[in-house]
């Protein structure tokens, strides 16, 4: 598994190729017939990517995104896309593919999709990420709809440390491949209400060995508001270990 | 039953606990929710009587170590004092006659809303959990099975969603033991992976209440508690909900 996802991690870096603003094309399915459970007919596959605009995204997440697009075009930026199986394969499809190393034709495997698979759109996560390579910076805009509730109206804490654990997870990913959390210190300043878009800005701190220190803040939209502060440890895998 | 409705009446010397006969655990008689003592808030949090959905109920997805701790705690909620918690699909169906104050609630013209642990509800796929309380010891016992939803690794569940089953035991230990409402922070140490559809057990205590913040930890291990998997404390913010106006 492990040398497996250290190549899709290199794949990572070199085919996550920014969008042009202007040339969005209509549809981001990756158009195939669709068959059955043949774990190695990759072809057959069928991937959306979810980090890109759909209705449910507010007007706050959307002007958002044009501006990260737009610094995406001189390559300072990166989005990352997010992909979700578009039909009902199995976890074990997506598993093989892992294991095998084997990846769709454009080497688009990132994040895992936050188990969004059943929700229509805009009810749970709705977010995208933004890379900077240079300053090793991970921006992410998050949604969240209304089946993330905590305490009426609100965001439940459950929820939104989830989404800071991937994106101090990606930043860690990015720099360093396959990582596992370690440590993770939330201090939560000011409940997000639900249905609001945040802005998470994580950095990577500094690297000792197999260490990743990656810290982040979660702030509204004008920056006025902090919703919490993060600081974590993520631990580089040693690929000649086993996961348990 | 009678034994226990005896020393739970001594020990907050309050309220008569009527009993039930053919019910499965003790219950408080309802009580108006005037004062913050726990048993008045875990009279309210648990209904009586409800029409609503109770998510922490053993379905066909439940694996046989959570299917048989949980009986294991079911017999406790006879003759020990605990309480298993029900888990409704929305956090406001727990709290209904009740809302946050005036400062901070929101209205809204969306319906549809959902607990974010109970947002996954095909059986087995997201988070499995019931919660058993003790009204006592102010502690509880979460008992989590993580679904494929939540897979993070393969094969085992993410760290988020770990830390969110924790915030969410942490959230009604800290609401019925002390009116806890906001997650203040989070300190998590991850120690081993959950494999996905297996069961791990969390151990969360109330250190201490002061200042207006709960103070908790929490241990989460396998059933034998030869593994660790993580520990975390965490602290939350009491705040008082008021009486809804009549309408």
């Amino acid at each position: 598994v492990l040398t497996s996802c250290a190549t899709i991690h290199r794949f990572i870096g070199t085919a996550c190729h920014p969008i042009e603003s202007r040339q969005m094309p209509g549809s981001f399915w990756e158009e195939e017939k669709q068959q059955s459970r043949r774990p190695f007919s990759f072809e057959k596959i069928v991937y959306k990517d979810c980090s890109i605009p759909n209705p449910s995204w507010n007007k706050d997440i959307r002007l958002l995104f044009d501006q990260f697009m737009q610094k995406c075009e001189d390559g300072s930026w990166t989005r990352l896309p997010s992909y979700r199986r578009g039909s009902t394969e199995s976890i074990q499809d997506f598993k093989t593919l892992l294991r095998d190393g084997q990846i769709t034709k454009e080497g688009h495997i990132t994040q895992t999709n936050l188990f969004t698979r059943s929700f229509e759109d805009g009810l749970g996560f709705e977010y995208v990420m933004f890379y900077n390579d240079v300053e090793k910076r991970m921006v992410c805009l998050f949604q969240g709809g209304p089946y993330l509730e905590g305490a009426p109206g609100f965001l439940h804490g459950g929820a939104i440390a989830t989404m800071i654990d991937a994106t101090l997870g990606m930043t860690a990913i990015m720099a360093g491949g396959i990582v596992m959390t370690a440590n993770l210190n939330i201090n939560f300043k000011r409940p997000i209400p639900l249905c609001s878009v945040v802005v998470i800005n994580s950095q990577l701190d500094k690297v000792e060995e197999r260490k990743f220190f990656v810290s982040c803040s979660v702030q509204s939209v004008d920056e006025k508001t902090l919703y919490s502060e993060a600081t974590s440890l993520f631990i580089k895998l040693d690929p000649d270990k086993s996961l348990t | 039953m009678i034994r226990t409705g005896f020393r739970v009446a001594a020990r907050f010397g309050q309220h008569r606990a009527l009993l039930r006969a053919p019910s499965l655990q003790p219950r408080l008689s309802p009580a108006p929710a005037c004062g913050s003592s726990t048993d008045s808030l875990v009279s309210r949090f648990c209904p009586e009587k409800t029409d609503l959905k109770d998510y922490a109920l053993p379905n066909a997805s439940w694996c046989p170590d959570m299917l048989s701790l949980y009986q294991e705690f079911l017999e406790k909620t006879r003759s020990d004092g605990w309480i298993k918690l029900p888990s409704f699909k929305s956090n406001r169906d727990h709290i209904q006659g009740l809302k946050l104050p005036s400062g901070l609630a929101v209205t809204s013209d969306k319906g549809d809303w959902r607990i974010f642990t109970r947002c996954i509800q095909v059986e087995g796929q997201g988070y499995e959990y019931v919660i058993f309380f003790h009204p006592s010891e102010k502690k509880s016992v979460c008992l989590f099975q993580p679904g494929p939803y939540l897979e993070g690794a393969p094969g085992f569940a993410h760290g988020g969603s770990l830390a969110a089953m924790m915030d969410e035991t942490f959230s009604k230990t800290a609401y019925l033991a002390g009116e806890g409402l906001f997650t203040l922070s989070l300190n998590i140490r991850f120690k081993n992976l959950i494999p996905v559809g297996s069961l791990a057990v969390l151990n969360v205590d109330v250190e201490k209440i002061e200042d207006q913040k709960l103070y908790m930890s929490c241990t989460t291990q396998s059933r034998d508690q030869q593994t660790v998997y993580a520990k975390c404390s965490g602290v939350f913010l009491q705040l008082k909900l008021e009486e809804e106006s009549p309408q």
